[in-house]
């Protein structure tokens, strides 16, 4: 197990910030750092560049690594690991770390990371230890150990009240709970406990029909309940629900005897379980793919000329009742296209990126089964531009989810009062409809 | 930095103020320059010369401050070590201080020192520490104990921490143990990889229980540590094997993509030791959802899963057989995502499911980007070869394709053809013209070498065969390698079927080919044609238009013994590689030597020995392959030229001193080439005069060679089919 460390570097490939590499030699986080510049340079689309770049040893001790790297707004995050490490697990801490440091800073910028550089390093020495072994990585604990930059924070440094030894909690230390991911000894006055599903479809659609459509769900939770509270939580329909997995607090046990979450959660949010939702029409037909109907009908239509060329494209809503809060269409239109010209059916409105030369359609509130077009045309320095093979939309659906998942029940052991919980469902799409 | 000499503090500049600040009287001064000062550094300006000013705010009640301090020593203790002793002391007060955040700190921060002199002041703190009533104390001062080691071994022996961590295997925080078992692993491949004999940690059956419900109860990490140190258990008996299975598959659920697969890993491994194939099928099957479920996650973590689905489908064909939808690509999906997926959409194909995967492929070739494009297309092709109640379906996608004119797609088309004719003869012939319609637009070798080779081994159909082949004799100069041996092959094929139209063509491509080529195997190879043609022109007939067994896709693209290794090297970088971890790793932490340790132990059903010759014959292959430059693929050109390129092997063979794994590939293209019976048909005239510029001695030998290689092949020989050498190959190329 050897994630070596962590460097961060900015839009240009020069590291911001990096964690010591103190077990290895001084030149080996440089050596990542070239490898991957060299990489994104002689790759004509930076995205396409392969995730896990083999990185040669010297000659001399013949000891080769690989350099995983992530995007993460404009920084991009290297892992350099050595020997039989699964790059999913430098994966999977980089993508800790980076929702710690979004938990911190709000955002991810080079900018932020430049401003709190300080707090950085702390996280790096605390979440990962210097034989290469992810340490302490759930937020309840880090808050403990590394202030978050807060106003508060710097209102005691200012008046010398500072250092953590003596900055509130009582006399309740960090680490003190048996449960790694819940602080003991939370006080609350109104106990309360959120849940927020949000339930995304992906589909390939196109002019033959749907080719494929899944929709995935995830129950993010905030929880402020007081001392240790043992939750059991049921849905009204768990059979729906399936290839599910959760926080590392749920029993995993109890979910595969009787489909009830049993848990004594974290504080504060907290992803609890994403999971499949499998609609109940697909399991007694034969075809095995799940099929839920795509709430909207694309009816694209695109003529390619030598010098560019046109297309129109008409949006109907298939929802009966509830309305779409916002749909956002994409579509590429080529390498150097220019001179879009559109029209935009009323309420809607669209823009023309030319560094990306992507078309984008704004459409805000579709009520149900509405209808808008637009159409439009552009020119191409390149003969027969060839535009992208799909539209891609984007959409929003506030209060209802695909799967009408709803909470049972949820009892609580363990504490004597008696928590609020509130529940809400959000759903999304993303769609890639071919013309 | 001007003006700053050895330790002294600067008179002046940036470093000045900065020492002044370090020695402010007020405290959040003091605090604001160490920022500044680890800024500096972490810029790379050298401000080691500040030492005193901050070693003097090490002594703080501000934990950050405390911290800054500590960073900022572990930066410099590696060069400047004699300054770092001056912290001793404060470190082993704090190591004893009343907050356990600060002991815990301070013993971390020693072990990180890396400093000789300071190690052995590490022992007594971290003695304490390894029985602190703080849990997270322990957790630091275990994973301390490993860096020890990694610095000094003997101290960890000596000081009889091996001992004290073993017993903290039963500690009760599940964190404490997953750290410990974390410390343990990595002193046991430090130990190995240090070429020492004594297993340092072997887990037996307590342990184990007590590792089965810490897994249940510590963080995510801990999990990974603990399926990995599962991984390496040797189960007693058949029943503790499905116990283990049992209690690991809930982790299939967590959220955390790498616990997922240490969870797969551990339970392949364990796998083997169980019999009930219900038992067996049943885990596999749950294997499969977790793996998809990963594909909603960011590319980078798609990709892996993407590697990992694909060595699982080797192994177990069939897992995913009713979820090909899932893979299919999006327009938005990184070129890499689209590629896995690609190869595990044609993996999955069956008779069922042919004709939303070739609508779906047709979709893709028509995509911008090339090289996606071209893999779409020769996607096509595998699943024609794989599925033969789909080959018309594909070939009629092929058509379609060739139609759009676009040059990349058709050139891609022919050479998948090629395939598709090799796989099922004459049973597209009637496709043929349209293929020769596109002769003027190929410019690639591959695409053109492809479509002569089509027109030779359909000389007989074809009319205009010989005008089509003397276009390429006219500008044979002027064409690349491959090309011109396969105009050569197809040439002497044509005159064999039709000798009456193409004298003159096989004579001038005879000549132009063993006078004016440069490339030696063109020149052998037209030589021994010609040779062949002299002599004996029913060998030649016999030889040349020998009857050739079809192609088939091979289930995997890995041996069999190496996809073994690599299942059970799941969750690893080498199963992202598909490639073993030895030969990437070199000796570091499990070598290639270890791992044969392992499996001499372990008695397991594929003996090491057969394992590591596969492993070994494909380094050795992909040497080989290396600097040969024919492609191994060309099935008319084989017989000759491995023939006469590799003599020298076929003769080991016969000593039975061969080590080249190559010899089997050479044995059975001796037996093309000589077990065939001679027949005598009508023979064409001989019209040849003997080759001009052959040395005898050379002769002799190019024959000898040939009755060699196919005496030297004794029928029982099992050898590889000749796909290995394009598995291989394809596993080059992932470097």
């Amino acid at each position: 197990m050897s994630v070596d460390g962590i460097i961060i570097l900015e839009n240009s490939g020069r590291p911001i910030i990096q964690s010591g590499f103190r077990s290895t030699n001084a030149t080996y986080p440089l050596l990542h750092i070239d490898t991957l510049n060299n990489a994104l340079a002689s790759s004509p689309q930076k995205e396409d560049v392969d995730p896990v770049l083999y990185v040669p040893g010297y000659i001399s001790d013949g000891k080769h690594s690989a350099c995983c790297h992530v995007k993460c707004g404009d920084v991009r995050i290297l892992a350099p690991i050595r020997g039989d490490v699964d790059p999913l697990f430098a994966f999977a801490f980089i993508h800790t770390f980076v929702e710690i440091l979004q938990d911190y800073f709000g955002t991810l910028s080079a900018a932020t990371l430049r401003d709190n550089f300080d707090v950085v390093y702390q996280l790096l020495e605390e979440t990962l230890d210097s034989i290469g072994y992810p340490n302490t990585t759930s937020p309840n604990q880090l808050r403990d150990i590394v202030l978050p930059p807060s106003l508060l924070h710097k209102i005691l440094s200012v008046t010398g009240v500072s250092g953590l030894s003596n900055a509130g909690h009582g006399n309740i230390t960090p680490f003190s709970s048996p449960i790694p991911w819940r602080k003991a000894g939370l006080r609350y006055n109104n106990n309360e406990i959120y849940f927020d599903v949000t339930e995304v479809l992906k589909a390939i659609a196109g002019p033959t029909g749907t080719l494929y459509c899944e929709v995935q769900g995830k129950v993010d939770s905030n929880s402020r309940l007081s001392g240790t509270p043992d939750l059991q939580l049921t849905f009204t329909n768990p059979d729906y629900l399936v290839d599910a997995s959760f926080h590392s607090c749920v029993r995993l046990r109890r979910w595969q005897r009787d489909k009830a979450l049993s848990f004594v959660p974290p504080d504060g949010r907290f992803t609890l379980m994403e999971y499949r939702y499998l609609p109940p029409t697909s399991r007694s037909l034969s075809a095995p793919s799940t099929q839920v109907p795509v709430p909207f009908t694309l009816k694209p239509v695109v003529t390619i000329e030598e010098d560019g060329g046109s297309f129109s494209v008409s949006l109907t809503s298939r929802l009966s009742t509830r309305l779409f809060d916002e749909i956002v269409v994409e579509f590429y239109l080529g390498d150097g296209s220019s001179g879009v010209n559109c029209t935009a059916s009323h309420g809607t409105s669209w823009s023309f990126d030319s560094r990306t030369s992507k078309i984008r359609w704004d459409l805000k509130t579709v009520p149900p089964s509405g209808t808008h077009t637009l159409r439009g045309s552009w020119a191409s320095s390149k003969k027969y531009p060839r535009p992208a093979a799909a539209f891609r939309v984007k959409y929003d659906i506030a209060k209802y989810s695909y799967s009408s998942i709803k909470i049972d029940q949820l009892r609580m052991s363990g504490e004597t009062y008696k928590p609020f919980k509130g529940f809400r469902a959000n759903s999304k799409g993303d769609v890639d409809w071919r013309w | 930095m001007s003006g700053f000499t050895g330790r002294q503090a600067p008179r002046k500049g940036e470093n000045y103020e900065l020492s002044v600040d370090l020695n402010s009287e007020y405290r959040d001064k003091r605090k604001d320059a160490i920022k500044r000062v680890i800024a500096s550094m972490t810029v790379g300006k050298d401000v080691s010369g500040l030492f005193p000013d901050v070693l003097k705010n090490m002594q703080t009640e501000d934990l950050e401050q405390k911290k800054l301090v500590y960073l900022y020593l572990m930066n410099y203790a590696k060069t400047q070590p004699e300054l770092v002793i001056l912290a001793v002391n404060t470190f082993v007060k704090d190591a004893e201080d009343p907050n356990p955040l600060v002991r815990a700190l301070a013993i971390r921060t020693m072990g990180c020192l890396r400093a000789e002199k300071i190690i052995d002041y590490l022992c007594d703190p971290l003695q304490k520490c390894l029985r602190d009533d703080d849990p997270y104390v322990r957790k630091t001062a275990a994973l301390c104990v490993a860096k020890l080691y990694d610095l000094k071994p003997e101290l960890v022996m000596d000081n009889g921490f091996l001992e004290q961590l073993k017993d903290m295997v039963s500690d009760p925080n599940p964190m404490v143990v997953a750290n410990t078992i974390a410390a343990l692993s990595d002193i046991h491949f430090a130990s190995v990889a240090a070429g020492t004999d004594e297993a340092l940690f072997t887990i037996d059956s307590s342990t184990l229980q007590k590792l089965l419900i810490a897994l249940n109860e510590c963080s995510e990490w801990g999990r990974v540590a603990i399926l990995n140190a599962l991984a390496r258990y040797e189960a007693v008996d058949e029943r503790e094997s499905e116990h283990i299975c049992e209690r690991v598959v809930p982790q299939f659920q967590h959220a955390n993509g790498s616990v997922v697969l240490a969870a797969i890993k551990a339970i392949m491994i364990h796998m083997r030791g169980v019999s009930g194939e219900q038992f067996r099928r049943t885990l596999v099957r749950k294997m499969a959802p977790p793996l998809v479920t990963l594909l909603s996650s960011p590319p980078e973590v798609q990709w892996v899963a993407l590697r990992n689905i694909n060595l699982l489908l080797q192994k177990e064909p069939g897992v995913l057989s009713n979820e090909m939808r899932v893979f299919f690509c999006k327009y938005n999906d990184p070129l890499y995502v689209k590629v896995e997926k690609l190869d595990i959409m044609v993996r999955l194909a069956n008779e069922h499911n042919i004709d939303p995967l070739l609508s779906e492929l047709k979709e893709y070739a028509s995509e911008v980007d090339v090289d996606f494009v071209r893999k779409s297309v020769k996607a096509i092709g595998q699943a024609a070869i794989k599925i033969e109640e789909g080959a018309e379906r594909c070939v009629n996608v092929l058509l379609d394709l060739i139609a759009t004119r676009v040059s990349y797609v058709v050139q891609e088309a022919v050479v998948v053809m090629k395939d598709i004719f090799r796989k099922y003869p004459s049973q597209y012939e009637g496709i043929i013209p349209t293929l020769c319609a596109n002769l003027d637009e190929l410019d690639e070798p591959e695409a053109k070498a492809s479509l002569i080779w089509i027109i030779g081994e359909y000389a007989n159909k074809i009319d205009n065969a010989d005008e089509l082949l003397g276009i390429f004799v006219d500008t044979f100069m002027e064409e690349s390698y491959p090309v011109q041996l396969q105009t050569l092959t197809s040439v002497v094929k044509l005159f064999l079927r039709k000798p009456e139209t193409s004298q003159g063509l096989v004579q001038k491509v005879l000549n132009t080919a063993t006078k004016d080529c440069d490339s030696p195997d063109v020149r052998d190879r037209a030589y021994i044609y010609w040779r062949l043609l002299s002599t004996d022109p029913g060998a030649a007939k016999a030889v040349i238009l020998a009857h050739r067994p079809p192609i088939s896709i091979p289930r995997t693209n890995v041996s069999p013994a190496l996809l073994e290794e690599l299942v059970s090297e799941m969750s690893t970088l080498a199963s992202v590689y598909h490639k073993p971890a030895g030969t990437f790793i070199g000796q570091g932490r499990i070598g290639a030597d270890s791992m044969q340790k392992r499996e001499d132990a372990s008695d397991d059903q594929f003996s090491a020995q057969k394992a590591f010759q596969t492993v070994a014959a494909g380094q050795q292959a992909e040497n080989l392959l290396d600097f040969d430059d024919v492609p191994s693929d060309q099935p008319s050109g084989l017989a000759a030229t491995q023939i006469s390129t590799r003599i020298p092997a076929a003769a080991n063979l016969i000593a039975g001193t061969s080590s080249n794994p190559l010899d089997d590939l050479v044995s059975i293209f001796g037996n093309l080439g000589a077990e065939q019976p001679i027949p005598n048909p009508a023979s064409p005239p001989n019209i040849f005069g003997s080759p001009p510029a052959m040395q005898p001695q050379q002769q002799q030998n190019a024959f000898s060679g040939l009755g060699l290689g196919g005496a030297a092949s004794p029928p029982q020989i099992t050898s590889p089919p000749p796909q290995q050498a394009q598995k291989e190959e394809d596993l080059l190329g992932l470097f």
